[in-house]
């Protein structure tokens, strides 16, 4: 197949704006009267909330208004807004008479000036009745804990366990030579989005003024914001506040950074639509660095046990798994991660015999939510690194050891469907040719004063959609304007991946017409067609898809209006490059005379649209790092990482790339460094802001070798393309953690894995030999 | 009790009536109406804020807007020539992909035109030694690094930085 515009690095549509300082985001908007809102929140972890007086903030002048949990609607609502599902649960008051972790929100005030609100906070008085706090999964599972909330199957389960059973179990273990078990655990880190939570809703009360404050039926809210599910906001607001869908507005333009959490609701949007709707005014609700991670979303933290047997030769036999996720003071996304992250382990590496478990656990801890990766990050970290204890003691190559385990075409993949084509088996096997494995790992570069140097292999697979957990749709609508150009009209977000350009790509490539001439319409409700959000890395292969089939269906029109034009049957017609030709001859017209006015028909403006119900796509990938680790400071330094991803078909290859070397960023980050930390015993937080949160920067960052397959299209996908913004998260964890056991003989079963963990390791290592 | 400064924003004097404890960056985004420049910690965390103050890389977040005063000031708006088209930088940003949800890129940007306008033959070590106080959550710095160099090796084939 040869393409004309996509697989090419076009001029992506959204960036012209962002280096100039042109592009809006949230933050930037600006209204006629804008007040400035603040929030209060909890500097306890769990209590209940016995009084709060607002009357002294009442009183500072430029205050306009103060909302608390005694003033603002009660209704119990999801924490994210996808359409219900049971990757979600229900749990959230906008406010509540009871706060569960340390930073929640308990106030909200608007007024003429940030600094006033700011003022104001320091007005209200809170009484708080403190309850027990149980920041970790031990104590919340303790006997007799006290329950942090009165909904979900109790024993402060957010939802019930997930149990997965495949074969026989007892006999996988029993054929096996060899049997490992380990423990594994991960930390907390966060996304940290370079932009802060941020919105601006403005409730317009058009009824007449006379009319009772109830009267609703006049009433628009319009809400700017930064998220990446802006038709599930407009659901949940309408929802929660009251107010039909086409009563609000919801706008996303441009965004900085969401990486799966801003799919969810921070108690902010509620706070700021009912401070706009009390005060008459548009009310701005931006959130501080710090109420950024005190109030957004982390990870989820995590244990694993995990058993696996092998034959002589490799072969796995069973696996057996026990995974306990760490909510948080909210179910979130909980039980979607849950379920993902559990059920992930019955695949990548085949295995007939298979018994897991997982469960999701609240805390008084600050909320986990959606984040790249989305449990698969946790399982396959541990299940990547025992099989490189499967290796060492079965003296067999890793990566030889995870290629013969690879799942392949026709097993059953997580979702329960299919697996299409070798795309984990072409990712290690062209890793392993760029590296020149083994002899790369087998032949190490001898250590250099304290620094002893490793290799390590890790691998993943990731779907693109949250099908089955939620039953997806993707649509989207293709105008032709009469001169040959078109709009596309999307209701994805434009996180800054380059989504928007490779839709247009794909439609411009369907319509046989320039890239240039195709522009993209995103991000109102009010305009665009309803679109689930853009998440789980589905934007190009559900919306690109969706924006394909509108684009056939535009097409289907043109070669109609041409065929009669041309006086041929439409079938014998081509379109290439924006010209329409009958095959086989040299007779043909432009799609500007296609459309053209003629023989006194008017010019035609034609209109196409689609729905793309999907169901789920896999990509693979394989990353190879070497890393040194300097025996003296415990300092782990990622020296380069060769990441091999398979993605089906590379719309932008450029950006993709940008997908993967990001992604290894913040990989990179939750290995070595990134840990949003509390205090076990009251639950504060304790490195809420960039100085103490540490995350991979310039000075950090290797040089990465990107290569992208094309060898397992998916026919679900525009051409076969998957997925690919969650893929490179996972693999380099396992890839780091089995270079430094490659290093230094040191096995890291969880992370961070930070330079005290490495000294304490070593030291521990030689009183072993001693 | 607000007070008048005029500092040169972009080559143009603009007066600005701010309160004695706003910040530069919240003068330049709510009284001037330049918001470009962004806030990704507003305690000089993040060089999301950056600008040139008299030629020097600044956090606009840890400068009060007063001191600003009569001092020349760049910001990402400022990076265009008169004609409009694009700053070598912003170009190679543009064609290297250095830019993905683009928060970062305004005081990426205004660092890299101060590193460039001091070195301008930088090494990728001097490069990414420049970015150190500059968060970006999005790219792992690599086409970041590779523009940087792209726009330096740019301005010395045409003759010297702007
Ligand atoms: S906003 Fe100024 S350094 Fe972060
Ligand atoms: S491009 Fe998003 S933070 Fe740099």
């Amino acid at each position: 197949m040869s393409f004309d515009v996509i697989g090419r690095s076009v001029k992506r549509n959204d960036v012209v704006e962002k280096i100039t300082g042109s592009a809006r985001y949230a933050g930037d908007v600006r209204l006629p009267g804008m007040l400035y809102a603040r929030t209060l929140r909890s500097n306890m972890a769990h209590a209940t909330i016995r009084s709060i007086d607002t009357s002294r903030a009442l009183a500072l002048p430029g205050v306009k208004a103060v909302l608390t949990h005694e003033n603002v609607p009660r209704v119990l609502h999801y924490g994210s807004p996808h359409p219900r599902s049971a990757s979600l649960a229900q749990d959230q008051y906008i406010l509540d008479n009871k706060v569960r972790y340390w930073g929640e929100c308990v106030a909200a005030v608007a007024a003429i000036s940030e600094e006033i609100a700011e003022e104001a906070l320091e007005l209200i008085d809170v009484v708080y009745d403190p309850l027990p706090v149980m920041a970790t999964i031990e104590a919340a599972l303790a006997a007799g804990a006290t329950p942090i909330h009165d909904v979900g199957p109790g024993g402060n389960l957010v939802a019930p366990p997930i149990k997965v059973r495949r074969g026989d179990i007892e006999r996988g273990f029993a054929e096996a030579d060899l049997v490992i078990e380990g423990e594994y655990e991960g930390g907390r880190p966060t996304p940290a989005y370079m932009e802060p939570n941020v919105c601006v809703c403005h409730w317009e009360h058009t009824g007449e003024h006379n009319s009772a404050a109830s009267d609703r039926s006049g009433d628009k809210l319009t809400v700017h914001i930064s998220t990446q599910t802006a038709f599930m906001v407009r659901g949940i607001l309408a929802e929660v506040l009251g107010l039909p869908l086409n009563q609000v507005r919801v706008i996303v333009d441009h965004m900085g950074g969401g990486f799966g959490a801003k799919q969810d609701l921070f108690q902010s949007e509620f706070l700021c639509a009912l401070l706009s709707r009390e005060t008459r005014r548009p009310v701005m609700l931006e959130y501080t660095r710090k109420e950024t991670f005190l109030g957004g979303r982390s990870r989820h933290p995590v244990k694993i046990w995990l058993k696996q047997g092998f034959k002589r030769d490799g072969t796995l036999t069973a696996r057996q798994a026990r995974v306990v996720f760490n909510s948080g003071a909210y179910g979130s996304h909980g039980p979607g991660v849950t379920a993902v992250g559990t059920t992930a382990m019955t695949s990548l590496y085949r295995c007939e015999n298979i018994e897991l478990e997982g469960m999701c656990v609240y805390t008084n801890a600050p909320i986990a939510g959606a984040f790249r990766g989305y449990g698969v990050v946790q399982t396959y970290y541990a299940l990547d690194i025992q099989m490189d204890e499967a290796a060492e003691q079965l003296g067999i190559d890793p990566a030889l050891l995870k290629r013969k385990n690879a799942v392949r075409a026709g097993d059953l993949a997580p979702s329960g469907h299919p697996l299409v084509g070798h795309g984990l088996e072409d990712c290690i096997d062209r890793g392993m040719q760029e590296v020149n494995w083994p002899k790369t790992r087998t032949h190490q570069r001898s250590s250099d004063g304290a620094r002893r140097f490793g290799w390590g292999i890790g691998c993943e697979m990731h779907g693109s959609s949250a099908y089955p957990g939620i039953k997806e749709q993707g649509n989207a609508i293709v105008k032709l304007n009469e001169d040959g150009t078109a709009v596309l009209l999307t209701g994805t977000a434009g996180l800054g991946t380059g989504a928007h350009t490779a839709l247009a790509q794909i439609v411009a490539e369907e319509l046989g017409i320039p890239f240039e001439r195709v522009s993209v319409m995103h991000g109102d409700t009010d305009t665009v067609p309803w679109d689930i959000g853009a998440f789980a890395s589905h934007t190009t292969y559900m919306g690109g898809r969706a924006a394909q089939m509108a684009a056939t269906e535009v097409k289907r029109q043109l070669l109609e209006r041409a065929a009669e034009k041309l006086e041929v049957a439409a079938e014998e017609l081509e379109l290439r490059k924006g010209i329409i030709s009958v095959r086989g001859t040299d007779i043909h017209l432009s799609v500007a005379e296609a459309l053209g006015v003629a023989r006194g028909q008017p010019a035609a403006h034609l209109v196409g649209s689609a729905t793309y119900t999907p169901t789920k796509s896999y990509s693979f990938g394989a990353h190879f790092a070497e890393v040194a680790v300097d025996v003296e400071t415990g300092h782990i330094e990622v020296l380069q990482v060769t990441p091999v991803h398979e993605v089906g078909r590379v719309i932008h290859p450029l950006a993709a790339a940008g997908q993967v070397e990001g992604g290894i960023q913040q990989g990179i980050g939750h290995t070595l460094s990134e840990n949003y930390e509390i205090d076990p015993v009251t639950g504060k937080s304790l490195n809420a802001g960039f100085v103490d949160y540490k995350m991979p920067l310039s000075m950090d960052m290797p040089p990465i070798h990107t290569i992208l397959l094309e060898t397992a299209p998916d026919p679900g996908g525009p051409w076969g393309a998957k997925g690919i913004g969650e893929d490179p998260i996972i693999a380099i964890g396992p890839a780091i953690a089995n270079a430094v056991h490659n290093a230094i003989g040191v096995r890291f079963r969880h992370y961070p894995i930070t330079p005290e963990d490495v000294l304490n390791a070593l030291r521990a290592q030689k009183t072993e030999v001693a | 009790m607000k007070r008048a400064i005029t500092p040169i924003i972009n080559g143009d004097p603009v007066e600005l009536s701010v309160a004695p404890y706003r910040t530069l960056l919240d003068a330049l985004r709510h009284e001037a109406g330049l918001t470009g420049t962004k806030k990704g910690c507003d305690v000089g965390d993040c060089g999301a804020c950056t600008v040139l103050v008299d030629g020097k890389p600044l956090n606009a977040c840890l400068m009060l807007a007063i001191e600003a005063d009569g001092c020349a000031i760049q910001t990402v708006e400022g990076l265009q020539d008169a004609s409009g088209a694009l700053h070598a930088l912003q170009e190679a940003f543009l064609h290297h992909g250095a830019a993905q949800c683009g928060f970062c890129t305004p005081g990426i940007l205004m660092m890299a035109k101060a590193l460039l306008d001091e070195t301008p033959d930088p090494s990728d070590d001097e490069i990414r030694f420049a970015l150190a106080g500059n968060i970006c959550r999005c790219t792992g710095y690599t086409k970041i690094i590779e523009a940087v160099s792209a726009a330096a090796h740019a301005l010395r084939n045409a003759g010297g930085a702007r």
